[in-house]
């Protein structure tokens, strides 16, 4: 609930630093809360703590080796930050991807989004206070990374895509464990509902906090959960159907209030329509190669300028590319959703009680590094 | 929204509309218009629903060029990059009194390339350091520099030569001073 606070002139004001360590802002971000009493005048995050170059490194080496530099960003959509990149070079230099490699990039990328979501909605509940529910997210979230740690090698930081396919196939075994996990979640997700999405309290800490409208999402670029909760039917898995999406039956969950309820909803409702997408996908699955044998060693972009925007977890991710027609990128830009997202704290938290102020960052999903890049 | 409708509002402007290969490009529209228009183009943008997706620069010769996208939030989809070459005296209008959202976007351009975005309410330093305020890190050393019509793409039935220049680029503002192109940093 936001009120209009009236500046006080005999200043009662004082500014409250929360982080860069808050355990609330999820890394290193820290918020400048200008205070009236224990509402919030204006909040303005103050960003660069784990600023690392990147656009900067991807002018210095071939297209082609930046892929795990853009893992290091989101480190929760590590492999859908990938995709979006492999996508961007394929577009850019004409390359066709086999099918089953698509089918295996929509399948570990919905993967990675369910964990991200599982890991937001542990995290987020503790910053409510409730300590229970990332113990059960964790849980599941394991039976994830571990399954992907076998078929791509690593637990977070994938480099999973190349530009062509992928560069392992999936075996028997994987798709088994999918499977199973596919049947896991599904039985735990009603225990989910039962444990915190029926509580009188979760409800109202979240009720009626933030006030997101579609205009405002439009002025600040807010994409993802956020503008779904908005009442924005807006996915670009939809909307701009990349890879093998239109393959698939599944629906984008909308709410209408705006407010952090509406976010943790969309996300929550995410969770089982990405997992209908694996399994569709794995019902599917085409035979063949998962990597385009004729990719060039020294890949070469022709001249122009490229860009490719994909669903991450967190809403919309742009890669930018400007080429000069060699194989080294003129000009890489990233544009991350939670960047965007974030923008909108000083209008959005303004008027807020500082706990409120905690609930509305963490309806962001925020991951700092893709922030500061 | 009618693609059309829009089409002609752009053109209304006296912005160069160019219609793109999705497929190849990633994008629907280019557009390319003089700094001055950036404003007007920003209100008609957010009237037909665009959203702003990103805010940033190129270094290139002879100007900087800041590039914005913006992308309708509906489907059937349409992207849109707009292109602007920064003015003689290194600075661009702002848009974030429009785009609320363009106010970190214009000081992370601001940081990485020391464009000044003229009417901009708080241009102080984001992702850098506050000391860093003149490192502008992503301007290329003279010999990486590139001519804009090198960045440019090539029409399809064209060889990649580097004498033929595509359309978009004729419109480019002659700054024929190379070091006048180069914006100052004024805070």
């Amino acid at each position: 609930m936001n009120v209009d606070v009236i500046e006080d002139e005999r200043q009662h004001q004082f500014v409250l630093n929360m982080g860069p360590q808050h355990p609330s802002t999820h890394g290193v971000l820290r918020v400048l809360l200008k205070m009236e009493g224990e509402y919030v005048l204006d909040p303005q995050p103050v960003l660069g703590y784990v600023h690392r170059c990147h656009e900067k490194i991807g002018e210095y080496k071939p297209a082609r080796a930046f892929m795990p530099n853009t893992a290091r960003m989101d480190y929760l959509g590590a492999l859908i930050y990938n995709q979006g990149y492999a996508m961007l070079l394929e577009r850019a230099a004409g390359i066709e991807v086999p099918r089953r490699a698509e089918y295996i990039r929509v399948i570990t990328s919905e993967l990675n989004r369910i964990q991200s979501h599982l890991l937001w909605y542990g995290a987020y509940l503790l910053d409510l206070g409730a300590f229970t529910p990332i113990m059960y997210a964790f849980d599941d979230r394991e039976h994830i990374l571990d399954t992907l740690e076998d078929i791509c090698g690593s637990r977070l930081t994938y480099c999973y895509c190349r530009v062509g396919g992928v560069c392992k196939d999936i075996d028997d075994k994987f798709i088994e464990r999918t499977r199973a996990f596919i049947e896991r979640l599904r039985g735990r997700l009603p225990m989910y509902e039962k444990l915190v999405n029926g509580n009188i309290i979760v409800q109202k800490r979240m009720k009626s906090v933030g006030n997101y409208t579609p205009e405002l999402c439009a002025r600040y670029g807010v994409t993802g959960p956020l503008l779904r909760a908005a009442g924005v039917e807006y996915d670009l898995r939809k909307a701009e159907p990349y890879s093998v999406y239109s393959e698939f039956d599944f629906e984008v969950p909308t709410e209408q209030q705006g407010d952090a309820w509406a976010a943790f909803n969309v996300r929550y409702r995410e969770i089982e329509q990405s997992l209908r997408i694996v399994e569709q996908a794995l019902d599917k699955l085409p035979e063949g190669e998962v990597m385009e044998a004729k990719v060039p060693k020294k890949l070469r972009l022709p001249q122009g300028d490229y860009n490719c925007s994909v669903e991450a977890p967190r809403g919309e991710l742009s890669y930018y590319l400007v080429s000069d027609g060699s194989d080294i990128p003129y000009r890489i830009k990233v544009r991350t959703p939670s960047y965007s997202n974030l923008s909108v704290v000083p209008e959005v938290c303004k008027g807020m009680m500082i706990a409120d102020v905690v609930t509305s960052m963490g309806a962001l999903d925020l991951v700092i590094p893709e922030i500061d890049r | 929204m009618n693609v059309k409708a829009m089409q002609k509002k752009w053109l209304e402007l006296g912005v160069e509309v160019e219609e793109t290969e999705y497929a190849k490009t990633g994008y629907d529209f280019s557009l390319t218009l003089p700094a001055e228009k950036v404003h007007a183009l920003a209100e008609v943008m957010l009237a037909d629903g665009f959203y702003l997706v990103f805010v940033t620069a190129v270094h290139a010769l002879p100007a900087i060029e800041v590039v914005y996208q913006f992308a309708l939030a509906s489907s059937p989809r349409c992207r849109v990059m707009a292109r602007t070459a920064v003015r003689a005296d290194g600075t661009v209008p702002t848009i974030s009194d429009i785009y609320q959202g363009a106010n970190w976007h214009e000081r992370e351009a601001r940081d990485f390339y020391g464009v000044v975005f003229a009417g901009h309410p708080n241009l102080v330093p984001l992702i850098l350091a506050e000391e860093d305020v003149d490192l502008k890190p992503l301007l290329k050393e003279e010999k990486n520099l590139k001519d804009i019509s090198a960045l440019r793409h090539l029409p399809a039935e064209a060889e990649p030569k580097e004498e033929k220049a595509p359309a978009a680029a004729k419109k480019e503002p002659a700054a024929t001073d190379k070091k006048a192109a180069k914006p100052q940093a004024s805070n």
